[in-house]
């Protein structure tokens, strides 16, 4: 039983030693670079076989059949026959960054005190040298949101790439937007003596939307004034809301929520809305569609709402919206180390709902992009783009697949080490000289 | 009450006055007497003297002095007698828990030569503690009781019930037995100790309890005194009561009633219908409560998806509970315990009755059963000479809609509720006020209850408000509902009809009369409603919106042309075929014939394998942790497995088809893990593998209670320097426990000898160290598992399974060579200090290091997708697919020790297998079915059904609760109780302050 397979001898000449930090971030792309031989997946439900894909100082210049593509001068080609080509994962809703060990309070930086903290920014406690940061790459998340979490406004979340010295050059898009949670029309109460928890109407709930609706109404007249002062650092930071430059995030489950906080929030004045969690989002397709809203859907790997629920609704949510023309990204919601496991999240929608997986991956790459207002830079292959790639023996979607040998970040190539491949390395060695 | 017309004052008493002693004779004539369910005279006598019954029937003499009542056109029966009463009780203060807030408290503080625990209390004594109440008596009289079991609902053990009668007298005479019966529950009540704190403590503390008030009888008071159980084996063979609230709870008692050769009457919760088979197995006798939930509020239909497909069944199905245990021939009194408003009880009785519950049964069951429960059917319960004079006098049958209680007669005195000689007043009546014609007044009802209306110009109807006592009549009503005013009247009968005084609303005081014009005026009664259909939907197994009416049968099955994982050595089979009958594989191979009476399953382009065993589940079980204590070996998680949990359904549909129960990881040695095949709608015996005799450890950050708050810093060990103690002393115990016993055993004169005392604990680990029970450990780290291995090693037990061994990698050597199983989470790590290490290779390791690995769940969402779990080892380290199958399926099955059973697609194993329509492995793979033992029940086409059938039969209940809005009956907001979730580390009483999604989970 004594053996041993390399995951493909790519460990990147790690495989004796141990290093104790991270690996240093990818060096800006010199030189024109050509993988060949692939299965592209654009990303926007077409795949290329044999195809070949070329990009330039981080951008993708040419994707095509083998052939069709000519490498540039001094470009450095990579035969990657037989392997499989993706866009980067993306992965919303996260606290990737702001949170190392969960019973570690000194570790926690996602949830701030107070309930109006539309001001806390995710971005400037987005920790790159979080050891969880590189095991995500290695299952090919590339893009991470980082978002603040609690309150009623939680603060405005920032999306960053899975590599970088420091946050200020691992962001790829600052402040895309501020997080509210709306009050759930059914809340439980746990009762101690049965062990019990009993849903029921959330009796409380008028109280935080009128706190909403005053704060929002506020900072929207604070925003019509060219130079306020006193400057309120609360209200400033909605005013992005108002002229449409950053996203509103509603999380929102039960399907009174959604459309009760979509309307608020049109009334509002806000401009742009997306609803985050969304579990009952597929009763009311037809009000988001017709409200153009995109929802993000939290972790599919969970169970159903009720014990009367299909037993399958959870796996089937992101395709049934997908096929009501809503457009649907699948996340891991506040969850941090386990978004390395997003793509089997897509796997498992294709697998149970009725969606190809090429449809699916759109759920983590494409339609994620588009929501947080990158679909110019990432979430396909397609030429112009951002050069977020990566390559892997199989289909990324499924775990046997998912072994991911390149990763590519603004056509930087990326060093995959990472602190579970360091130790598995390190033990393998105790029983290899045993 | 309090002016007794006279008393049986107690002898020894002395007395402010004259004595005054009557002889108390009374006759009833021309009376239908109810003597007994099973026997009615009518035109009879009862004869009573000095609180006894002398005579009943038709020939009865009446002696002089006596004084005799007419009761022509009325009935008598034997008055009721309850058995569940805390009438009389001090109130009992529930212990202020939960939360984890507080520091745990392990010792009892009750102070004396007490037993150790305070939810313990056969100390505690009814017939001391009772103190007649008389407005409650009062109460409960008219409802028609006469006679009560009354004891302290507090506690575990709760001492001994006293039977009392409503006699409105002191307790010297209200008392007719004081150690009528013993009491036991569920319940901690008011103790404030740590332990138990969990359902299977509860039963583990309850049978250590019978084991040492055994030991003590035989000679361990030599050793110690101890008033709690000297208590207990005085009330032991008393009649046993148990209140159980629930239908599982019923079979949980029983089951330890059966262990110590008691058959408990058991109060039930109402819901036996859903369980009745495995009820009136018990063989024992229930005490039914009567209450049946308000319908729910539908009206939105979103609001209304909250309520679940059982809550609506429920409602619609409870008023037939008492019909369906009558049906079954279990035997049952009734109580009004549970009751909010104890008012209701007859009300709901004639439900039930409507449902179908005989009167007879009825009758019985709140008389001549109940006496003969508490051993006084030479007493009360029925109207023979020599009985007790405690009886109602009624207008009618008893459980006919208008009967009337009149007399309730405790021990020979009378209480009135409703007067005999009420006048028949019912007739229309014209009214004038001020001599002016002012409508009509319309009296209707029975001439116990007449109801008013006043009707003026025939179309205004009001009601006024109404009372007649003693030929004086009280009408007060608003005129004019605009102006508001009350028209206040009161008077007197009067010839042929009423008159008196009148205060209009503007104060003028005025004359009024009321003139019979007809007699007995039939006016249509507002009875016109059609009687509602009591028809009902189908009980269903196990009761929640995914049950079955009928359970899916064992079928004889033909799986041909699959491609089939069969975990032996013939490896992976393609277009093979497998056949199934009576429950096991009987052939697997190419190009077999389906047998006779069998059916074929096309298996074309699918993968068959056996079924994934889920090695560490929390699923289907009511509580998870005893933590009040770091061993908690005596527990047994079989005492509290979930049947209904919908987990199981989920799990089917994710092709799980045996799951291994653990206790959780609060303490050092938890409890007996029970393991369950996912048999939906079987009962709680029918899902347990008795052979598979496992019990949890658990080391690290849990056992030491490093994340449970500051207050959890009492319970030894805060380290895991003392992790290792506890096991030394535990295990240094148990093995002189066990030479104890040997020696005992072995001695020929061992019945001169004091026994060594049973310890049910000691029993665990003295089975771990007999190599007839084997370890599951929760570890993460290596220096813990490492000395756990050490500690075995020296005192020669050992150690089965690793679970979690999140750093099994790293000792993957020793445990090869010690054969210890690893069982652990592919891919798990980073929500807590002791997984910073973890990492997704360790299985990887851990296998090419020759370790038997299994991946679980511990997480009833995780586990119902184990196959896409195990296809991560296959990422992580490349372990070959075979392997990684055996992961979740055939190497769990090891580590259980039932790999003869179950595993794999072998000839002669149990038929547990799952089709999935593509290779297991794959993330796009899904279940077609899923067969446990031969019979499917998990079928991806019949689901898709189901759901279907499901939104029918929810939207006839909610049509039929919209009903009853309609009529104005009482509603209820929809709401949902649910069990909690369990995982690992989820503590009774315990809240991790920072509780948050991966670390919540407690893996």
């Amino acid at each position: 039983m004594k053996r041993y397979k390399l995951i493909a001898g790519l460990l990147l000449g790690l495989t004796t030693g141990v290093q104790a930090q991270n690996p240093a971030p990818a060096k800006p792309q010199t030189k024109p670079i050509v993988l060949t031989g692939a299965t592209i997946h654009i990303g926007n439900g077409e795949v290329v076989q044999n195809g070949t894909i070329a990009f330039d100082k981080g951008i993708i210049t040419q994707v095509g059949v083998a052939g069709t593509v000519t490498a540039p001068a001094g470009a450095e080609t990579i035969d990657v026959k037989g392997k499989h080509i993706f866009p980067g994962i993306i992965s919303l809703n996260t606290t990737v960054g702001l949170q190392e060990i969960a019973s570690v309070r000194a570790t926690l930086d996602y949830r701030e005190v107070g309930e109006i903290n539309p001001h806390v920014r995710a971005l400037v406690a987005y920790n790159t040298d979080s050891e969880v940061i590189p095991t995500l790459r290695g299952n090919g998340v590339l893009v991470s949101q980082a978002v603040p979490q609690g309150g009623a406004i939680s603060g405005s979340s920032s999306v960053f790439y899975s590599d970088g010295w420091n946050w200020e050059d691992a962001v790829l898009k600052k402040d895309d937007g501020i997080w509210i949670s709306w009050p759930p029309f059914l809340a439980g109460t746990f009762d101690n003596e049965t062990f019990t928890y009993t849903i029921k109407r959330n009796d409380k709930r008028q109280e935080t939307i009128d706190l909403f609706k005053q704060t929002f109404a506020e900072a929207r007249a604070y925003a019509e004034i060219a130079n306020p002062s006193p400057v309120n650092l609360r209200l400033a930071a909605m005013k992005p809301l108002f002229d449409g430059t950053t996203n509103l995030y509603i999380r929102a489950d039960y399907a009174k929520d959604i459309i009760e906080s979509i309307r608020f929030a049109k009334e509002a004045g806000v401009k742009k809305i997306v609803i985050a969690g969304g579990n009952e989002s597929y009763k009311v397709t037809t009000f988001l569609k017709e409200n153009d809203v995109p929802v993000i859907v939290n972790t599919t790997h969970r169970l159903p709402d009720g014990v009367d629920e299909n037993v399958y609704m959870p796996y089937e949510l992101p395709g049934l919206l997908h096929k009501a023309g809503v457009k649907v990204a699948v996340t891991y919601a506040d969850e941090w180390w386990r978004t390395r496991n997003l793509g089997f999240l897509a796997g498992t929608a294709s697998g149970f709902g009725n969606v190809t997986p090429e449809e699916a991956l759109q759920f983590v790459t494409r339609n994620a992009a588009d929501i947080i207002g990158a679909g110019q830079q990432v979430g396909t292959l397609e030429k112009g783009k951002q050069a977020s790639l990566l390559v892997s023996d199989g289909d990324i979607l499924d775990m046997r697949g998912n072994v991911v040998q390149m990763v590519f970040i603004r056509g930087g190539k990326v060093n995959l080490d990472d602190k579970q491949k360091r130790l598995y390395n390190k033990y393998k060695e105790k029983y290899k000289t045993k | 009450m309090a002016l007794a017309v006279y008393c049986h004052a107690q002898e020894t008493f002395p007395r402010n006055g004259a004595y005054d002693e009557r002889t108390g004779r009374y006759a009833f004539t021309n009376a239908t007497i109810v003597v007994d369910p099973k026997t009615t005279i009518e035109n009879a006598t009862l004869l009573i003297e000095d609180g006894v019954i002398r005579e009943t029937g038709k020939q009865v003499k009446i002696p002089a002095g006596t004084v005799t009542i007419d009761l022509k056109g009325k009935f008598i029966y034997a008055s009721l007698i309850e058995l569940d009463s805390d009438y009389g009780m001090p109130e009992v203060r529930r212990a202020q828990g939960g939360g984890g807030r507080q520091t745990p408290q392990l010792e009892s503080n009750k102070k004396g030569a007490f037993g150790w625990n305070q939810a313990i209390q056969p100390e505690m004594d009814a017939s001391i503690l009772f103190t007649p109440d008389a407005q409650k008596a009062a109460d409960l009289r008219k409802i028609g009781f006469g006679t009560l079991l009354v004891h302290a609902h507090d506690g575990i053990v709760r001492g001994n019930g006293a039977l009392v009668t409503l006699t409105g007298e002191l307790a010297n005479k209200a008392i007719l037995n004081s150690k009528a019966s013993a009491h036991f529950s569920f319940s901690k009540g008011s103790s404030s100790q740590t332990y138990p704190s969990s359902g299977m403590g509860v039963v583990a503390l309850l049978r250590q309890n019978y084991y040492d008030a055994d030991w003590y009888a035989k000679g361990g008071k030599q050793k110690e005194t101890n008033f709690s159980l000297e208590a207990f084996n005085q009330i032991k063979g008393l009649p046993s009561f148990f209140e159980a609230n629930d239908k599982y709870s019923i079979l949980r008692a029983d089951k330890i009633g059966d262990e110590f050769g008691i058959q408990y009457i058991i109060r039930g919760g109402g819901d036996e219908y859903q369980r009745i088979r495995e009820i009136k197995e018990t063989k024992a006798t229930l005490l039914l409560p009567l209450v049946f939930p308000d319908a729910y509020d539908v009206s939105d239909p979103w609001d209304a998806e909250v309520v679940t497909m059982s809550q609506l069944k429920h409602w619609e199905l409870a008023p037939r509970n008492a019909s369906e245990v009558a049906k079954a021939e279990i035997p049952f009194a009734l109580t009004t315990s549970g009751l909010k408003n104890k008012s209701d009880f007859w009300k709901n009785l004639r439900t039930a009755i409507e449902y179908g519950l005989p009167k007879e049964r009825a009758l019985a069951a709140l008389t001549t059963l109940p006496a003969s429960l508490v051993k006084a059917d030479n007493k009360i319960g029925s109207l023979k000479p020599g009985m007790l004079a405690n009886f109602i006098i009624t207008s009618g049958d008893l459980f006919s809609k208008d009967n009337v209680i009149h007399e309730n007669w405790v021990l020979g005195k009378k209480f009135v509720l409703t007067a005999l000689d009420a006048p028949d007043v019912r007739g229309t009546y014209s009214l004038s006020l001020n001599n002016q014609p002012a409508g009509k007044l319309q009296i209707t009802g029975s001439p116990e209850k007449p109801e008013y209306k006043i009707v003026v110009q025939d179309s205004i109807k009001i009601t006024p408000k109404a009372t007649l006592a003693n030929a004086l009549l009280t009408l007060t009503y608003q005129q004019d509902k605009k102006t508001g005013g009350t028209t206040r009247l009161t008077g007197w009968l009067s010839g042929n009809g009423f008159m008196g005084e009148g205060v209009l609303p503007n104060g003028t005081v005025i004359p009024w009369s009321a003139v019979l014009t007809e007699k007995n005026a039939t006016i249509a009664a507002a009875d016109t409603a059609k009687p509602k259909s009591k028809e009902t939907g189908p009980i269903v197994y196990p009761f929640v919106g995914y049950g079955n009416e009928t359970l899916p049968a064992r079928e004889t099955v033909l799986i041909k042309n699959a491609t089939i994982w069969t975990n032996e050595k013939e490896g992976i089979l393609q277009n093979a075929d497998v056949i199934v009958q009576n429950g096991k594989i009987t052939k697997v191979g190419k190009g077999l014939t389906v047998p006779s009476g069998g059916r074929t399953i096309d298996g074309t382009g699918k993968h068959l394998t056996s079924g994934i065993i889920d090695e560490h589940s929390h699923i289907a079980l009511f509580s998870i942790n005893e933590g009040g204590q770091s061993s908690s070996a005596e527990v047994r998680m079989s005492d509290v497995v979930n049947p209904d949990d919908i987990n199981i359904y989920r799990q089917l549909a994710g092709g799980v088809t045996a799951s291994h129960l653990l206790h959780g990881s609060a303490n050092s040695i938890g409890g007996q893990s029970a393991m369950i095949k996912l048999k939906w709608g079987a009962s709680q015996s029918e899902m347990v593998v008795p052979e598979v005799k496992t019990i949890k450890f658990a080391l690290g950050e849990n056992v030491k209670q490093s994340n449970w708050g500051d207050v959890q810093r009492v319970r030894f060990p805060q380290t895991r320097m003392g992790v290792e103690q506890i096991y030394f002393d535990h295990f240094l115990r148990a093995r002189d426990y066990a030479t104890r016993w040997k020696n005992y055993n072995a001695n020929a004169k061992k019945q001169n000898i004091v026994p060594p005392r049973r310890d049910i604990e000691l029993d665990a680990l003295a089975e771990i160290l007999g190599n007839e029970r084997f370890i599951t450990c929760h570890s993460y780290v290596q220096s813990e598992i490492n000395m756990l291995m050490h500690v075995a090693d020296s005192l020669k037990f050992r150690i089965n399974t690793f679970t979690h061994i999140l750093e099994g990698y790293k000792l993957a050597d020793g445990m090869q060579k010690r054969g210890i199983g690893g069982s652990t989470f592919a891919d798990w790590w980073a929500y807590k200090m002791e997984v910073k290490e973890a990492i997704p290779y360790n299985a990887a390791l851990m296998y090419h290091e020759g370790v038997t690995v299994a991946i679980n769940s511990d997480d009833a969402e995780m586990a119902r997708r184990l196959n896409q779990e195990a296809a991560k080892t296959v990422e992580y380290g490349g372990v070959p697919e075979e392997e990684a199958w055996k992961m979740v399926t055939l190497n769990p099955a090891k580590l259980l020790h039932v790999e003869d059973r179950m595993g794999s697609v072998k000839a002669g194993k149990d038929a547990d297998l799952v089709l999935w329509n593509a290779s297991p492995l794959s993330v796009y793979s899904r279940p077609d079915f899923t067969m446990v033992e031969g019979t499917i029940y998990f079928d991806r086409k019949k689901d898709e059904e189901k759901q279907k059938s499901m939104l029918i039969e929810r939207e006839r209940l909610i049509q039929k609760m919209l009903g009853e809005k309609v009529e104005g009956k009482p509603t209820q907001k929809p709401e949902a109780t649910m069990p909690r979730m369990w995982h690992c580390e989820d503590i009774v009483g315990i809240h991790a302050e920072h509780i948050h999604v991966g670390y919540e989970t407690g893996k």
